[in-house]
């Protein structure tokens, strides 16, 4: 198991290498640059501009550049004014025998071409977290209502439990966040007047978005777990089970439900992914200052660091639990191994 | 006995007390909190640091914190003075000599005192504003290692800048010079009278050389900024809101006086959560979302609170002058005459707009107003429309429109510009019978299409930088303009606009800037203008806003009651 999770965080840096390559080209090759505005500025100060951030070297060059401000790591010595463009992400102090206020310092992602005070870095430090927080409660809410829902559909299966579970699961999966956020934003928000019609920062301001983006996912999680479940419920070993006398609550806790887990764990992992990076339309109703705007602003704003920083997140946190669903594989079913 | 008379004396008073302050006797007076989200939009404010704003939302907050050698009086939108008290001007007109108020201090907001203090150097004197102060500013936007994205605006008004601002010259030629730490001279390459509004906007402001030294680009961030103007900044929640304080120290000036309000918040969302929040009673001005003006004007309590004000932005259909067929003056005649602008404000955009009649904003210096040229320019017209199509075909040598080329139409596809470009779509199809084909674009590649190669016919938007005509007639098409998309070059247009760039009486002006308006949307139609914007607001009540023609709002007049 051990090699195994080696070999496949060795793969990630290749992966990681080959999406970094493909996005950088992909985005370079869209017309309209960083300092494309409807108030055109001149040609001398764009010069000065694309000059200012690298952008008039060849793009090999550029490219490098980028990557190896990333991955190599540097040290400096004294105190560095606070720059956006030596922001490093992380910032190791060394011990007095390297020199004077020594710190290792490694993972600039670069500056932002929006804004000279912030750097890719501090949207990490800044905006993730708040993004991290409300995907995870919108997971948890996604889990706590998808599953049990899903479970008890299949096995009150064709009954009135069922249909009303799947209804209301069909409903989730049809009406989109970009209708029911405005909707509880309208009822609870500007009517009720019971929770903050926007922002971010107490329990409250939580409620209303984690609820808008769980609640989608919750149905997508109930229909799969019914239908695994379903499906597991109908196997031989389900039926040895009942035959050799086990409690129907034995053999639906421990034999049925935790194999039924496998497709729902497959679709949970991206989904976390997806989740935490950041969601452009909740986050933007709702006025919270989270990372999904970065992954559509930066596109059409063309800020190529911002747009390589939210990609590469993104491409990392998805291998990163595709990894983890794996193992949990392994210990779902023990008939998975890796060696 | 006696003691416990005394007691009972003391908790009378103390009762006394309690119900003096409660009932608000001796309370002090309620600060006064506004909380608004004019002129932003979702995400965070760039930048706030004057060298480098670009954006109205950015000037805005720099309009509060910082002030310049002179203001714009958001009312007249003449220049008033700021930071000069007052000011010659040589007799050649070319040199400019400030004397600037010697009681202005550098600011910042203590966080752990709660207040506002004075900044003091290192033997504990008050750093005052001074000329050095301001020459520091203008350099620093000169300045090529700054990139200052604004700086050509104030480049062609000092001698040595242009050159400075390219990489080719020295700061030491710039004709900027301190005589002393409040007299400031500059001068300019030609007598323009209007140059002194331009020493007044954000890239010509002073600031804080200590603070920018030390910390870099980070020097805008609360804990290092320094600030001179009617606020100071007070927090800057990235993503959330900027919160501006009053500035006690700030002595006043005629155009800018001290703020009455305490504290000012500026939160960035997008408009449309902006009108949500309103209507939760939890911010108090706001801009009014496109989708919503109908409910705002149906509603009882929200049209009693709305306000409708001046924005110095014309909106108007681009041409290119250059490519056939709309290298024919009459087919582009044709095409501006038969635009129904009253149709299309009315019925599309919905925000109280002026039909425009010609390019530059009626409410800027110089500039015709509706009042001053009823006449001038285009109106909607199909009959001359279809007599202009005709003239055009028989030039063209076609006998039909549907021998023309397909003209495609672009525009940048965000806010209303698609609603837009269907009705005049369709007037046009009404009324000429050509049907022009709807090419909606990405922002950016849009932005950058223009500039490489403009479509026959697109949408284009120009707004002020400064309260001048020549903002518009000079700096767009002047044929050197880099802001001409058209590819419109006319030696009389030119020579008109330059005329009344150095002319120093304000009706000549007037008149010349109608002769070129002339010659721009009729004689040769290198556009069709179609609006002049609006600015559309709700405030709450007991909130007063200042009515402000500039198209940002100045908080330093706003008050409540």
């Amino acid at each position: 198991m051990g090699q195994y999770i080696v070999r496949r965080l060795l793969w990630m840096v290749l992966v990681l290498f080959l999406i970094s390559v493909v996005t950088f080209l992909l985005m370079r090759s869209v017309p309209g640059g960083p300092f494309a505005r409807e108030k055109r500025l001149p040609e001398a100060t764009v010069a000065l501009l694309n000059k200012k951030y690298n952008l008039d070297a060849p793009l090999w060059q550029q490219y490098t550049s980028y990557i190896g401000d990333i991955v190599i790591p540097t040290v400096t010595y004294g105190k560095i004014k606070p720059n956006a463009a030596e922001n490093y992400l992380l910032n190791v102090p060394l011990p007095a025998m390297f020199g004077d206020e020594a710190v290792l310092r490694w993972a600039n992602f670069g500056p932002t071409f929006k804004s000279r005070s912030r750097s890719v870095n501090d949207i990490f430090r800044e905006n993730l977290p708040i993004s991290f927080q409300l995907g995870l409660a919108a997971l948890i809410i996604a889990l706590a209502i998808g599953m049990p829902l899903g479970i008890l559909s299949a096995l009150k299966r064709n009954t009135i439990y069922d249909y009303l579970g799947m209804g209301t699961a069909l409903m989730g999966v049809s009406f989109p966040v970009i209708i029911t956020a405005p909707i509880l934003q309208y009822f609870f928000g500007v009517q009720l007047k019971i929770l903050p019609v926007s922002g971010w920062g107490d329990i409250q301001s939580m409620i209303m978005p984690a609820l808008a983006l769980g609640f989608v996912n919750a149905a997508i999680i109930a229909r799969l777990t019914r239908a695994s479940l379903l499906q597991i419920l109908g196997e031989d070993y389900i039926r040895t089970a009942r035959a050799k006398g086990l409690p129907e609550r034995v053999v639906i806790i421990i034999h049925a439900l935790k194999n039924s887990l496998i497709p729902v764990v497959t679709v949970v992992g991206p989904l976390f992914a997806a989740l935490v990076t950041g969601t452009f339309v909740v986050e933007t109703i709702f006025g919270i200052p989270g990372m999904g705007r970065f992954f559509v602003t930066s596109i059409t704003g063309r800020d190529y660091p911002v747009i390589m920083g939210t990609i590469l997140l993104y491409a990392f946190f998805l291998i990163v639990t595709n990894l983890l669903v794996d193992i949990t594989y392994a210990w779902l079913d023990p008939r998975i191994r890796y060696d | 006995m006696a003691r416990s008379r005394k007691i009972m004396r003391y908790m009378l008073l103390a009762v006394l007390a309690v119900v003096l302050t409660t009932s608000g006797v001796l309370r002090a007076q309620d600060p006064k909190i506004v909380s608004s989200g004019i002129s932003m939009v979702g995400g965070d404010l760039e930048t706030i640091d004057p060298g480098l704003a670009e954006a109205s939302s950015q000037i805005e907050v720099i309009n509060q914190i910082f002030v310049g050698l002179t203001a714009q009086d958001v009312v007249t939108a003449e220049s008033g003075l700021g930071l000069a008290s007052s000011y010659e001007v040589s007799e050649d007109g070319k040199t400019f000599t400030f004397t600037l108020m010697d009681n202005v201090p550098w600011v910042r907001y203590n966080a752990e005192t709660d207040a506002v203090e004075e900044v003091t150097d290192e033997s504990g004197a008050v750093r005052y504003v001074t000329a050095d102060d301001v020459k520091y500013g203008m350099l620093r936007s000169l300045n090529p290692d700054t990139a200052s994205p604004y700086s050509y605006v104030l480049a062609p008004y000092v001698v040595g800048a242009t050159e400075y601002n390219a990489g080719e010259g020295s700061a030491d030629d710039v004709a900027i010079t301190v005589v002393d730490a409040t007299t400031l001279e500059v001068t300019q390459p030609d007598a323009v009278p209007f140059a002194i509004s331009i020493y007044g906007l954000w890239m010509a402001r002073p600031v804080p050389q200590w603070t920018i030294e030390e910390n870099g680009d980070a020097w805008t961030e609360p804990e290092f900024i320094y600030t001179n103007g009617p606020f100071a900044l007070k927090e800057w929640a990235h993503d959330e809101s900027i919160t501006l304080v009053k500035n006690p120290f700030w002595p006043g000036s005629t155009t800018v006086p001290q703020a009455k309000l305490d504290e000012v918040t500026l939160r960035f969302l997008d408009p449309g959560v902006q009108f949500n929040e309103y209507l939760a009673g939890t911010i108090d001005a706001v801009q009014v979302p496109v989708e919503a003006i109908d409910q705002v004007k149906a509603d009882a309590t929200l049209s009693a609170e709305y306000v409708s004000g001046g924005n110095p932005c014309t909106y108007y259909i681009g041409f290119d002058n250059t490519e056939a067929p709309m290298d024919n003056a009459h087919l582009r005649r044709a095409f501006s005459f038969a635009i129904d602008r009253q149709s299309l404000v009315d019925n599309v955009t919905k925000r109280d707009e002026t039909p425009a009649q010609w390019f530059v904003y009626p409410g800027l210096q110089a500039a015709p107003t509706l009042e001053t040229n009823p006449d001038l320019g285009v109106k909607y017209d199909p009959e001359l429309a279809k007599a202009e199509l005709a003239l055009a075909l028989e030039e063209l040598g076609l006998s039909d429109v549907s021998e023309l080329p397909e003209i495609p139409y672009a525009y940048n596809d965000s806010s209303n510009h698609g609603a837009i470009a269907q009705a005049i779509q369709q007037m046009w199809t009404d009324t000429l019978g050509i049907t022009v084909t709807l090419s909606p674009q990405d922002p950016t590649t849009y932005f950058s299409l223009l500039s490489e190669d403009a479509p026959l016919v697109y949408r284009a938007g120009w707004c002020q930088d400064y309260s001048d005509a020549n903002n518009f007639d000079y700096d767009v098409f002047y044929s050197a303009s880099s802001q001409n998309d058209t590819g419109f070059v006319d030696a009389t247009y030119d020579e008109i606009v330059s005329k009344a760039r150095t002319e120093s009486d304000i009706d000549v002006r007037r008149d010349l800037y109608a002769q070129a308006e002339q010659i721009l949307v009729v004689d040769k139609a290198a556009i069709a203008p179609t609006h002049w914007y609006t600015l559309n607001l709700l405030v709450k009540p007991g909130v007063e806003r200042a009515p402000s023609v500039t198209g940002n709002e100045a908080y330093y007049l706003w008050d409540k009651s």
